[in-house]
């Protein structure tokens, strides 16, 4: 852990990647650091289940370790990354849904801090009841939100990231949204009321 | 722009995704439209929610999980060996079973030998150390491309046709896009492949792809479809007629012919033929007297007899084959076939009975968003 981290300090991140390319299991340890946790951010809220954010969060970097020597550096690696994620959620979620329902999760550890232990208490409930309603929309409007309000994309990157046009993204979190609002309007007051 | 109302533009603006001129467009829409106003609050009230959402932490572990996952797959040997068990000491009978199978191998090489002594085949010149197209790995037997018999290895170009008789089998690696095995008997020309396309043409055969790349990148020709993959593990069949038969295992694919789309998830499967292009697709798991009446209808004029087999025997997961139907038939059928959709899985609130005889594009798309919960 503390080798990958001093690597990151030292090395840029396309030297990192390089580094991987070549086989350097240092290298790969620096940039799963550096990535683990939005990887299982998108997996998580995608599927609202941590064993299965687990396991395709394990998923991507093994299949990150296998393919990256194909990254070509013409598309940003994180772009590239969030690909693999989205095939890999999406795909997993297939193979899931036939066998087993979801079921939501109680307890995860949050990277929030600040306010008291009542607001943060509130804010974690907020959060779970948006995972949930997420989970329940279709993939594709799924993956445009959770790119925008989890990875902080823009629209054009959530396009290159989805291989969709820009317009495509617009309309998804268009639907996502509005469709988000109606299964969740019983919130509004305690949303727009903390403005 | 925004003459007319701006719905569509809402979330854009929320985002900030508008330029400074059309967010002033959209703010001075709003101002007088209450419809706008209305959907704005509501895709307002969806941004804040999704905002909501924090990023999460990694479980600690999840390194040295990876780390042991790849450690395992480093210990493996390349070619999986049976060892230990298939021939152990002191069972004559199975030493007997691999004496004879040396002696058949070693029979059956000498006949090669000779045969392919006495015929001479092109054997391609030695493969340049990088390939620009496809490289391929053979298999099993002896394919050829373009009449040269390929070695262990070879490249796979533009333009060429990689042939492989009732032995052979071929792997072709396509860089970032996947890898495609050809089957016995096979018939396959390569079409184009560069950033935006990689094409190839099933004349005949079989080939099983595995695809890893963004959807809409591989693309397979065959006579009578053309196969988009949308991210996806699929076979593709083509026999001398041209008939084709698509069996997805993971993911979607689409075919496409002359105007005529048919969206294939996992588990199902679809039949194209020349004239027609494809056909409606089904899960294979669906009744045999689902999949005849299907036959009948979509290949053999099987008309509104047929149509009210396939509405008959449709069960839940059969609205994927209905959700087809609907765009495939005139109004006063579709309503009919509409119905039994509605008798079965019910009607999403995104859409409306005008809207689907209408053929409206968004709540065609949003039923079938819908229906992924039944189909899958």
């Amino acid at each position: 852990m503390e080798q990958a981290v001093r690597m990151s300090e030292r090395m840029t991140e396309a030297q990192i990647i390089e580094a991987c390319k070549a086989g350097d299991r240092d290298a790969f340890h620096a940039l799963f650091e550096q990535y683990k946790d939005r990887v299982y951010s998108i997996a998580y809220h995608f599927s609202n289940d941590q064993a299965m954010a687990h396991d395709v969060t394990q998923q991507v970097f093994l299949k990150l370790f296998t393919v990256i020597a194909q990254f070509r550096h013409d598309a940003g690696f994180a772009t590239w990354l969030y690909r693999i994620v989205a095939n890999c959620c999406t795909d997993e979620q297939r193979r899931r849904r036939r066998f087993v329902p979801f079921s939501p999760q109680l307890e995860v550890k949050t990277m929030t801090t600040g306010g008291g232990q009542e607001n943060a208490y509130q804010r974690r409930q907020l959060a779970a009841s948006v995972r949930a309603a997420i989970s329940e929309l279709s993939p594709k409007l799924r993956l445009p939100i959770l790119l925008k309000y989890v990875e902080g994309l823009s629209y054009e990157e959530i396009a290159a990231a989805l291989n969709c046009s820009i317009g495509t993204v617009s309309s998804r979190l268009n639907r996502g949204h509005k469709q988000l609002a109606t299964k969740l309007e019983h919130l509004r007051g305690e949303i727009i009321g903390s403005e | 722009m925004f003459t007319e109302h701006v719905v569509k533009e809402l979330s854009a603006y929320c985002n900030g995704e508008l330029s400074g001129d059309q967010s002033r467009l959209v703010a001075a829409h709003l101002l007088k439209c209450e419809r706008c106003n209305r959907e704005y609050e509501r895709i307002r009230l969806g941004v804040r929610l999704a905002e909501q959402l924090p990023q999460v932490a990694a479980p600690a572990e999840m390194w040295s999980d990876i780390e042991a996952l790849l450690d395992a797959r480093d210990r493996q040997p390349a070619v999986k060996a049976r060892t230990g068990t298939w021939f152990p000491y002191g069972r004559p009978l199975q030493w007997a079973t691999a004496t004879a199978l040396v002696l058949l191998i070693g029979v059956g090489s000498f006949m090669i030998y000779r045969r392919l002594r006495t015929t001479p085949v092109p054997i391609a010149e030695p493969e340049p150390t990088t390939c620009m197209a496809w490289p391929v790995t053979s298999l099993a037997g002896a394919p050829r491309i373009d009449g040269h018999r390929i070695k262990a290895t070879g490249c796979f170009e533009i333009g060429e046709l990689l042939e492989t008789d009732d032995t052979a089998r071929v792997n072709i690696d396509i860089p970032q896009i996947g890898e495609v095995e050809i089957a016995p008997n096979s018939r396959v020309r390569l079409v184009t492949t560069n950033q935006n396309e990689h094409r190839m043409a099933l004349e005949r055969g079989k080939l099983h792809a595995l695809i890893t790349a963004p959807p809409r990148l591989f693309f397979v020709d065959t006579p009578s479809a053309e196969a988009i993959d949308l991210g996806c593990e699929y076979t593709l069949a083509v026999d001398d007629a041209g008939i084709g038969l698509l069996h997805v295992t993971l993911g979607w694919v689409m075919l496409v012919r002359d105007g005529r789309e048919s969206y294939v998830p996992v588990d199902a499967m679809c039949e194209t033929r020349p004239g027609v292009g494809p056909g409606t697709p089904f899960f294979e798991d669906a009744s045999d007297a689902f999949k005849a009446a299907l036959s009948r209808y979509d290949f053999e004029n099987g008309g509104e007899a047929a149509l009210r087999a396939v509405l008959q025997e449709a069960r839940d997961r059969d609205t994927l084959t209905l959700w087809h139907l609907l765009q495939r038939v005139d109004e006063p059928t579709r309503a009919v076939v509409l119905n039994r959709m509605i008798a079965l899985v019910g009607q999403p609130r995104c859409v409306t009975r005008k809207g689907i005889l209408k053929l409206d594009r968004e709540m065609l798309d949003c039923w079938k968003d819908a229906l992924d919960l039944v189909w899958f």
